[in-house]
């Protein structure tokens, strides 16, 4: 019986240990873990505005990218009655050089298209914004459990986590990693028939 | 079935900027009869009380998704010949084969040009 309950104060005794070791730890991380759980709702902020700003950016460009467009179609439409005109009139080279405008023009036009394509990034920098923020409101839920069951306190200036920055870019370049390519779309949309 | 460039098209993504940009390249290509709706739900109110020929959706939206629309369009009687075209960056396999279990008529993969937009709508009405 004495043997026993001397191994059970051993344990007991370890286990004290333990508990007094984690505890000096976390409160030893307590200044990181308190400045994570405030700086991250500033984070997210300023991912938020940095996806408002992009799509305000984008909405200007599109808007300059559409006057030009429009422009260019009451031109190409004027170039043509004009080039009509001058045909009728027995003008070949001055029609000729209209003609070359007009195919300019139509070659710009192909660039305005493929700049409003390209804006496309908005959107793809809004959806990993997203799911940034996701992630954020994740560790903070986290770090704010912390908080609560270990009963940090705010003691101090900012630290670095390293860490949780890694397993940010490390989901990044998973979703990367993930997605999938027009080409292989097609090949499976092929299998099903798609052609 | 020839492409009629006069059919509605009714775009659908909860990003204004995709919205202008699938509208401006439909426009580029000759459709230029467009309406726009901001999620899947929108859309669905948009179709059953006007007519469509054409639907060009996202995956990922707010209130309701686009294959939570793509599946409500082809259980709607009225509704469910309805091409419905997914433009989008959820860009998995899985993603991929429940679309097409769906009933979507084709997927383009974000970013995409305005080539692709025209095969796959070529490809949706030969």
């Amino acid at each position: 019986m004495h043997k026993l309950e001397h191994k059970l104060y051993e344990e007991l005794g370890t286990l004290t240990r333990f508990v007094d070791s984690a505890m000096k730890a976390i409160s030893a991380a307590s200044p990181q873990i308190m400045s994570g759980s405030t700086q991250l709702p500033a984070a997210v902020s300023h991912l938020s505005d940095l996806s408002k700003m992009t799509e305000d950016g984008t909405l200007e460009v599109m808007r300059l990218t559409e006057m030009i467009q429009d422009n260019h179609g009451r031109i190409a439409k004027d170039l043509s009655a004009i080039t009509e005109v001058l045909q009728t009139m027995d003008c070949p080279t001055l029609a000729g050089r209209l003609g070359n405008v007009t195919s300019v023009l139509a070659q710009d036009g192909k660039c305005l298209t493929e700049i409003m394509t390209a804006l496309s990034f908005q959107d793809l920098v809004a959806q990993r914004v997203k799911k940034l923020v996701s992630i954020l409101d994740e560790v903070q839920g986290r770090l704010m459990e912390l908080v609560v069951v270990f009963g940090l306190q705010e003691s101090c200036e900012a630290a670095r986590d390293a860490g949780t920055a890694g397993d940010l870019l490390k989901q990044l370049e998973k979703s990367n990693t993930t997605a999938m390519k027009q080409k292989v779309a097609d090949d499976i949309l092929a299998q099903f028939g798609f052609k | 079935m020839a492409v009629d460039p006069n059919m509605r098209i009714l775009v659908v993504d909860d990003m204004v900027t995709m919205r202008r940009i699938v509208k401006n390249i439909l426009k580029q290509l000759g459709f230029a009869n467009t309406d726009e709706a901001e999620n899947g739900q929108e859309a669905l109110q948009k179709l059953r009380a006007d007519t469509y020929g054409f639907v060009v959706s996202d995956w990922n939206m707010p209130v309701m998704t686009g294959i939570d629309m793509l599946r409500a369009i082809r259980a709607d009687e009225k509704l469910k010949a309805t091409p419905v075209l997914m433009v989008t960056a959820e860009a998995q396999q899985s993603n991929l084969i429940e679309a097409v279990q769906a009933g979507v008529s084709n997927y383009i993969v974000k970013p995409f040009t305005a080539e692709t937009l025209q095969e796959k709508i070529a490809k949706i009405f030969k």
